[in-house]
């Protein structure tokens, strides 16, 4: 008997394994391969990769950053018109400095991401919509610049997911996108 | 009476030889692994009780907890259950694994005592802090992001809690240190080998664990000024997901366990087996880079070696393990003569009213297709993003942590119950419809999670989403699943309850165990080895499997391409 509570006697490694135990094998093998080989196939062949360069940064220089970039930017009803393609997003307890923002369908933004105390997530959904949301964490410390183009005119809101102190829950904001 | 409930009786030598496994167990790995589950169900009450009020939260029509009382009690259920609980119970398996299998004495039993007193006071400091936790402190969850600040009686907690694992996790090693001076041509049987396995992804996780509460305490208790909320980060998922791992090999260790004792399994290939978990060894400790995947400060490259455990190697494994536990029944059963020629009269005829078979089977099955499955999505790159901090995600790990391990767990102390503690169960008939109750309804509630997380994008850690200050926004639209979520959650209270009921009445009230063999096991049957009988039933079930691994594959990655355009 080969019991799981006994030692195998004899010379157990050439023992043969059964063919269809060896076909498994075959086929986790494959497929091990192809959700290796496709994940990093979409690195360089999709369009949606949480990738992005990445800078060190102190809290105070990227709040700085902002407000530099919020004197910058034209204010409207809907909320902020970026000057250019930089986008610049401050996470705060509990609040999102640079929301609401407007921007425009089709055109490459490169979105700054980057907090002035604790961790936050930049959960942005699509209003109204299903399956159509992504999450990127946000660190004090790191300037993440994530470049972003949208397809689809809409509102897209954001939420912090992130669990950030107490407030957490009342953390939104909005992207415009006309 | 609790002194009397972990003695027993034994040999002038200390020894004793169980009727039904036939194996030599001695007094010094007998009573702490009888204390060890003991206190792990104390955990499970706690948890389980936390869960409730959790679960009746996020079930906003009911919301039942102002936010500062939820995160006290989300911060309650994690430690509980996915510490306490897991780990306490993981120590007795290491117990069981070593001395019991091997028929061996624990070495420095004093050890076992030492590392439970310290775990224990650790545990109670933990719950303390978490209990006390006031402004400007905010509550740790499980993952005491910093640079939030947590009580400083939380992080040194932590810190013992650790250290005492590691002093009670000695004396296995002692124990195979022993085994191998003694046969040192001799082979560790499978079990063991999967303890061994399993107590060194513990040690590494620990250690990790170590390096990452100790300089965490110090910053909060002001002796270091700063502390990188990425280092943070990188290091505390080298225990925070390492322990996962370790539930992981643990439960795997039980299924091989258990299957053979209630089912008769054996093991279809030794070579294929331990070649899988050597795979673990090397490669799951990767995982946790999964929780990185949506971070700034990493390159692609270093994202997509460490998620994929460096081209998935451990998800390579966990296929293996996946074939090769239900092969063991099907062939093991096929031996004996139990359930005919059929292609799946093995499983047909299995015992599914023995609530330790069923819990492993159930376990094997819900772990494969909830938790396995959801892991491989979310541990993909770009997948990540779209679950990242979702109520996916802990549908996910309700998917493995809970009718995964903590069902094979149930299973694994109805049988402590009746061989170690000696004990008949009471109320039999809800002992065996019990892991049927809470698989079913922890399966519910883990994808109703799936579902408001994925669909509708409501995310985790948050009790208010349906209407939420400030915005006329909302997640209304997952209501419907919040509501199947807390009336499951509730229905799985209540199943976890039904099993405390009757392991603790047990203990209490049952009668002295009459030792019958399981029928799989008094049968010899055939002479040939098991690898020449027939695993078509299983290879089925395996294609089956995959086929729905691939359809959902395809379907997250067609959902992903639908999305705006992010990233280099």
């Amino acid at each position: 008997m080969s019991s799981p509570i006994r030692s195998p006697e004899g010379v157990w490694w050439n023992w043969r394994v059964n063919g269809l135990e060896r076909t498994w094998l075959a086929i986790a093998f494959v497929w091990c391969v192809i959700l290796f080989g496709w994940m990093v196939g979409w690195k360089d062949l999709g369009a949606q990769n949480p990738t992005g360069p990445t800078t060190r940064i102190s809290p105070g220089r990227y709040r700085a950053e902002v407000q530099a970039y919020e004197k910058e930017a034209r204010q409207t009803d809907d909320g902020i018109v970026p000057p250019g393609e930089d986008v610049y997003v401050g996470a705060q307890q509990w609040t999102w400095n640079g929301l609401p923002v407007v921007l425009e369908a089709g055109k490459q933004y490169r979105l700054h991401l980057s907090s002035y105390d604790v961790q936050h997530g930049f959960g942005l959904h699509r209003e109204a919509r299903m399956i159509e949301q992504f999450n990127l964490q946000v660190l004090p410390g790191y300037e993440w610049v994530v470049p972003i183009e949208f397809k689809h005119p809409g509102i897209y809101d954001v939420q912090c997911n992130e669990f950030c102190g107490v407030g957490h829950r009342t953390m939104h904001g909005q992207v415009i996108v006309k | 009476m609790a002194i009397g409930l972990l003695e027993g009786t034994y040999g002038p030598d200390g020894f004793r030889t169980c009727e039904v496994t036939g194996l030599k167990i001695h007094r010094s790995a007998e009573v702490p692994l009888k204390l060890f589950g003991l206190t792990a169900v104390v955990a499970l009450i706690l948890g389980g009780t936390a869960a409730l009020l959790v679960a009746l939260t996020r079930w906003e029509a009911v919301g039942l907890l102002r936010p500062t009382q939820f995160y006290k009690y989300l911060s309650l259920h994690a430690w509980n259950l996915l510490i306490f609980w897991m780990v306490f119970m993981e120590v007795g398996i290491l117990y069981v694994g070593g001395p019991i299998v091997l028929g061996r004495k624990l070495p420095g039993t004093r050890l076992a005592r030492i590392g439970w007193v310290v775990m224990v006071a650790s545990a109670v400091l933990i719950e303390y802090a978490i209990w006390t936790t006031a402004y400007p402190n905010q509550q740790p969850l499980l993952t005491s992001y910093a640079p939030m600040k947590s009580s400083a009686l939380f992080y040194l907690g932590v810190d013992t809690f650790i250290l005492g694992t590691v002093v009670a996790a000695l004396p296995f090693f002692a124990c195979i240190w022993q085994e191998k001076s003694e046969n040192p041509n001799g082979t560790l049987p499978l079990v063991t080998f999967g303890a061994f396995v399993t107590g060194i992804i513990a040690v590494e996780a620990l250690l990790g664990g170590l390096i990452t509460y100790v300089p965490t305490f110090l910053w909060r208790i002001g002796v270091v000024e700063h502390i990188d909320a990425a280092w943070y980060r990188q290091m505390y998922w080298i225990i925070g997901h390492g322990t996962q791992q370790i539930n992981l090999a643990a439960m795997i260790t039980s299924w091989y366990f258990m299957t053979h004792l209630t089912a008769g399994a054996e093991v279809v290939s030794e070579k294929v087996s331990r070649g899988a978990f050597i795979l673990y060894l090397f490669f799951i400790n990767m995982g946790a880079a999964h929780h990185l995947m949506a971070d700034p400060a990493l390159t692609a490259g270093w994202k997509m070696w460490n998620t994929s455990y460096a081209m998935y190697g451990a998800v390579l494994a966990s296929l293996i393990h996946a074939f090769a536990i239900p092969a063991g029944i099907e062939a093991g059963r096929r031996k004996r003569g139990l359930g005919g020629d059929s292609w799946f009269g093995w499983l047909r005829t299995a015992p599914w009213h023995d609530p330790g078979f069923s819990a492993t089977a159930l376990s094997i099955i819900l772990f494969g297709y909830l938790g396995g499955i959801t892991g491989v999505l979310m541990g993909q790159m770009q997948l990540n993003t779209m679950r990242h901090n979702t109520l996916a995600v802990p549908g996910h790990f309700h998917g493995t942590v809970a009718v995964g391990t903590t069902l094979a767990f149930m299973g694994l102390l109805y049988y402590v119950i009746r061989l170690f503690f000696r004990k008949e169960w009471i109320l039999d008939r809800l002992a065996r419809l019990q892991p049927y109750l809470y698989g079913a309804a922890m399966s519910i509630a883990s994808m109703a999670m799936m579902e408001a997380g994925i669909v509708y994008g409501v995310p985790r850690r948050d009790p208010v989403t349906t209407s939420i200050p400030g915005t006329s926004f909302s997640f209304s639209a997952a209501s419907p699943m919040l509501a199947i979520l807390g009336i499951a959650a509730a229905v799985a209270v209540l199943a976890g309850a039904i099993f405390v009921l009757v392991a603790v009445g047990s203990l209490l009230f049952g009668k002295e165990a009459r030792m019958r063999v399981p029928v799989p096991l008094s049968l010899t049957g055939s002479e040939r080895p098991v690898h020449d009988f027939s695993m078509r039933g299983t290879l089925a079930m395996g294609l089956f499997f995959m086929l729905v691994f691939v359809l959902f594959y395809a379907m997250d990655w067609m959902w992903l391409s639908r999305l705006w355009t992010f990233g280099t």
